[in-house]
């Protein structure tokens, strides 16, 4: 017996010395006062694992999270990309966040090119997903699904970028809380016990304006030269907190997370917080303790310097105190942002306008994507888009693929050409439908929910853009890393509608009702229909027989009183 | 080459030592338990019947049972927790990600480790029926199944708003006694239960387990039939009843149980006497083949695991321990390729004009992927 274990321990830690070669984990932490009200903190968890595709065997890992690999290999996935957010990202004042998200749930996910039926692995996918994040990701179906063309191409390596192997969804309505976050948690290889993710408390991280936390999953280069494959998970949580909230601007982890950090992550290959101090020539703060190194990066146009900490694996508290003096902080919008609205008054004809703003000196490329609900029929023929309140701006490119009640959405994709320095308006005009009795919510009155528009663009210059360059997983990665373009997918806000809602409780009035107009019409009806009025001949007795009557009565009422008498006695 | 052909024979192997040690290893409390007809294992079926932010007590019901059976020991894979509104995270809670079962704030019965199987609109009769009768579609996640056998114990606690003979679920459709009574019968009948405690906390809860007709069930209500069951107090902060009468006397018992404690079930069913609930708790103890009095409380709440802790642990050197070599061959030969990112959004300049020259039939080769080095 002895002899067996000792061998199967033997195989065990063999298999694992392989993998301890081949997965790498890094945890990093982005601090980033925002424009005047906010600060920003962005955590990003990145595995990489050096396991060649072709491999089908996702089983054997050592930091992947299993339920993970596990999922690519049964539903045959080369990209999945998941956020749950609570709250909007603001990005006229905030700028550009690391991972963009829209508001509630959102997934899409590539599909190997020799999947078969991709759809079933699709609806499989969400199902699991629902299981595996505690989110009710089980409604993604057909009826809230597209396969966009130009929005959503794969982060990274792929043979075939055909999007029919694409599937997008979002659910807008979902809610975010601890009972996502502690799956979450569970996917890193620290869990929360150590490291970054050990600041993750829940209480804190829903006490915020904004709250985001995404899975990103792809295959990367494995080496320079880029002839080997890697996977690689990106995870992110990312946060805004809003002084008024905390109390004060000077922030500490104490006050942003509850506690101080107690040490790295010991299976990470690399634990670091990383402070911005662009904000400090608009308002000066002091650092405690003091950073380790401090790094210059120049990227896209953009300086920056970022104090940098290595966590030890001892206790670490970072926090910043600022200065007394006035607060001159200018907000520079950045190039690129949108918001979204409903027009139209009544329950009958409505309009979705989508504002984009390009406050950038040259003309933009963006694409605009809506995936708009079964139930909101929006007419093509409507489509406007008008620049600058007088320029009708013909789209470049146009696709669109009509939605069919219960199965469909309306998929809408629109590449435009935004002249510079102009606010664009996009227009499109719906009706609002009645829904079967049934397909109502039990919270029908609350109003049914619109996700948010996704306008993508591929950005000339980095101005308030924090993002990460498609070959880098880490925040590391994305410091000095000029490129051709920058990548911004910007969400909108979502939009609620208040559908013709009937009142569930008029069949039972009208039950009742109709119930006391028949039982008040049925007596008088059934007597005036049923009896027959005949005229009664007067009682013409004789007199003495009718004393004699009253006599008997009078004496039979008195004997029966007695008789009564005599039981209560 | 030869490390793969030989990992069949290698998993086979690992197999047949892993059962032969696990058999070796297992708890005697399990294994008499398991010879003598008693329950292996225990289950928890949690629902949160009710929507709407002034139902914030049944959030708080549901959640205080939850975290009981939690501290018993029973796992989060093998609880079902199914609330139908989001109030910890509700813009209304004053103090985000948190419910607590008093306004004094002494426990937080929502935690930092929740894991919500059923939430919002998947809280229907049709899931909860489907999910104890175990008539679930195909790819349901193994966290939305309950996965019981002959040998479980299950708890089934319900609360919400409820009327004689049946409990509303979300404000729009309703459960009736006898669909109850009928599931439960499904159950017995597929060998999904060994022994259940049904406990509901609505008005008239006595009207649900009125129907039942199958075995080994012990039952309890917050209400007689005619009766209503009373919330406990209002937390002015929340500005709604925080907690039921019975829930919260409930909780309160078992917050003094311990997993090695040997309270019975006789005590749990008294644990809220008139005096303090208002309304008559009601037991059904006629299917029910124990008596109450000597089974414990854990029967139901605690949890039955197959675990023992190794006391010997053999250490290995890795560095002594030598890698084979095969598979880094077999990766080198395998001809060199580059790979490449592809562009996150297309070039639409490009684009257009091959959309035009498409167009205009100058050009009519199929529309090229854009691939490139691109970052």
């Amino acid at each position: 017996m002895r002899l067996i274990f000792v061998l199967y321990c033997f195989l065990h830690v063999k298999s694992s010395t392989f993998a301890i070669q081949e997965d790498t984990f890094t945890e990093e932490l982005l601090i980033k006062p925002l424009f005047s009200e906010q600060v920003y903190a962005h955590f990003q968890f990145a595995t990489t694992w050096n396991i060649d595709p072709k491999n089908e065997n996702y089983h054997h890992s050592h930091l992947f999270p299993r339920p993970i690999g596990e999922t690519i290999e049964r539903l045959n996935i080369q990209e999945l990309h998941i956020s749950l957010t609570g709250g909007l990202w603001r990005y006229e004042t905030w700028g550009y966040p690391v991972v963009d998200a829209a508001p509630g749930a959102e997934i899409w996910a590539w599909f190997k090119h020799n999947t078969d039926n991709v759809d079933t692995n699709w609806k499989l996918l969400s199902n699991s997903l629902s299981g595996l994040l505690c989110a009710s990701f089980n409604f993604v179906d057909g009826s809230n699904t597209v396969s966009p063309q130009f929005s959503f191409r794969p982060r990274g390596i792929v043979e075939s970028s055909n999007n029919t192997f694409l599937r997008y969804a979002s659910l807008p309505r979902e809610i975010v809380c601890t009972e996502n976050l502690t799956p979450f948690k569970k996917l890193l290889p620290c869990e929360s016990k150590s490291g970054l993710a050990s600041l993750l408390n829940s209480g804190y991280i829903h006490n915020t304006k904004y709250h985001s936390v995404s899975l990103h999953l792809r295959q990367i280069c494995a080496t320079e030269a880029c002839d080997k494959l890697a996977q690689e998970l990106q995870l992110s949580v990312s946060l805004v907190y809003d002084y008024a909230i905390m109390g004060t601007k000077n922030w500490s982890f104490k006050k942003l997370f509850g506690h101080g950090l107690n040490g790295n992550c010991p299976l990470a290959s690399r634990s670091n917080i990383f402070v911005d101090l662009s904000s400090k020539t608009s308002h000066d703060f002091e650092l405690t303790p003091e950073p380790d190194d401090v790094i210059y990066s120049i990227r896209g146009g953009q300086e920056q310097m970022f104090a940098k900490y290595d966590i030890p694996p001892y206790f670490l508290s970072v926090g910043a105190k600022y200065q007394n003096n006035l607060d001159f902080n200018v907000n520079i919008p950045p190039p690129l942002h949108a918001c979204q609205y409903l027009t139209g008054y009544g329950q009958e004809r409505g309009g979705i306008v989508t504002e984009i703003y390009n406050n950038h000196w040259k003309s933009l490329d963006i694409v605009l994507l809506q995936n708009i609900a079964w139930f909101v029929p929006v007419y093509l023929h409507t489509l406007k888009i008008v620049s600058n309140n007088n320029q009708v701006i013909e789209p470049s490119v146009l696709k669109y693929g009509p939605g069919k009640q219960r199965e469909k959405p309306y998929y809408l994709e629109v590449v435009l050409k935004l002249p510079p320095r102009s606010l664009t308006k996009i227009s499109i005009d719906f009706d609002y439908v009645f829904l079967k009795w049934q397909e109502y919510p039990p919270d029908a009155n609350h109003g049914f929910y619109i996700g948010s528009a996704i306008i993508s663009s591929y950005l000339p210059l980095a101005k308030n853009y924090t993002g990460l360059p498609q070959d880098a997983s880490t925040i590391t990665g994305s410091f000095n890393a000029s490129r051709v373009g920058y990548l911004v997918q910007i969400r909108t806000e979502n939009m609620v509608i208040t559908l013709p809602t009937p009142d569930f409780s008029m069949p039972y009035n009208v039950i009742c009702l109709a119930c006391t107009v028949v039982a008040l019409a049925f007596g008088p009806l059934h007597n005036i229909t049923t009896k027959r009025l005949i005229l009664k001949k007067k009682n013409r007795k004789k007199l003495l027989e009718r004393l004699k009557n009253k006599f008997v009565e009078k004496f039979f009422k008195k004997k029966e009183e007695k008789s009564e008498n005599d039981k209560n006695e | 080459m030869n490390y793969i052909k030989l990992k069949p024979n290698l998993s086979l192997f690992l197999v047949i030592i892993s059962v032969l040690a696990t058999y070796a290893q297992l708890d005697p409390r399990f294994v008499e338990n398991v010879k003598r007809g008693k329950h292996t294992n225990n289950w928890a079926v949690l629902v949160d019947t009710s929507r709407f932010w002034f139902n914030y007590r049944h959030v708080a019901n549901v959640l205080s049972i939850y975290r009981s059976v939690k501290r018993l020991g029973i796992p989060d894979s093998q609880i079902i927790l199914m609330i139908a509104d989001d109030m910890a995270c509700n813009p209304r809670n004053p103090r985000p990600a948190t419910v607590f079962n008093n306004a004094n704030q002494h426990i937080n019965v929502y935690g930092d480790d929740v894991e919500v199987d059923y939430r919002g609109y998947e809280v229907t009769v049709e899931n909860f029926v489907r999910l104890i009768t175990g008539r679930l579609f195909p790819g349901t996640p193994r966290s939305k199944q309950l996965l019981t056998d002959a040998g479980s114990n299950v708890l089934i606690y319900l609360t919400g708003h409820g009327g004689d003979g049946f409990l509303k679920f979300q404000d729009s459709e309703e459960i009736t006694s006898q669909e109850m009574a009928d599931a439960l019968e499904q159950m017995w009948q597929k060998q999904r239960y060994h022994e259940v405690f049904f406990m509901i906390d609505t008005c008239q809860a006595a009207s649900m387990y009125e129907r039942f007709y199958s075995p080994n069930i012990l039952a309890v209500g917050s209400s007689m039939v005619g009766e209503d069951s009373l919330s406990h107090h209002v937390d002015p902060a929340i500005g709604v009843y925080i907690i039921d009468r019975y829930t919260y006397y409930a909780l309160e018992f078992l917050e003094t149980v311990s997993p090695e404690s040997n309270r019975s079930m006789g005590e749990f069913l008294k644990v809220c006497p008139k005096s303090v609930c208002i309304s008559t708790v009601g037991v059904r103890k006629d299917l029910f083949t124990r008596d109450p009095d000597t089974v414990p409380v854990t029967d139901f709440f605690g949890s039955v695991r197959p675990i023992k802790l190794l006391e010997k642990v053999t250490m290995m050197d890795i560095s002594e321990i030598e890698l084979p070599k095969e598979v880094e061959k077999a990766v080198d030969n395998e001809p060199k390729k580059r790979y490449y990112y592809t562009r996150p959004l297309p070039d639409f300049d490009l684009l257009v004009a091959e959309t035009k020259k498409l167009e205009t039939g100058i050009d009519k080769e199929r529309e090229k992927e854009y691939v490139g080095y691109w970052y």
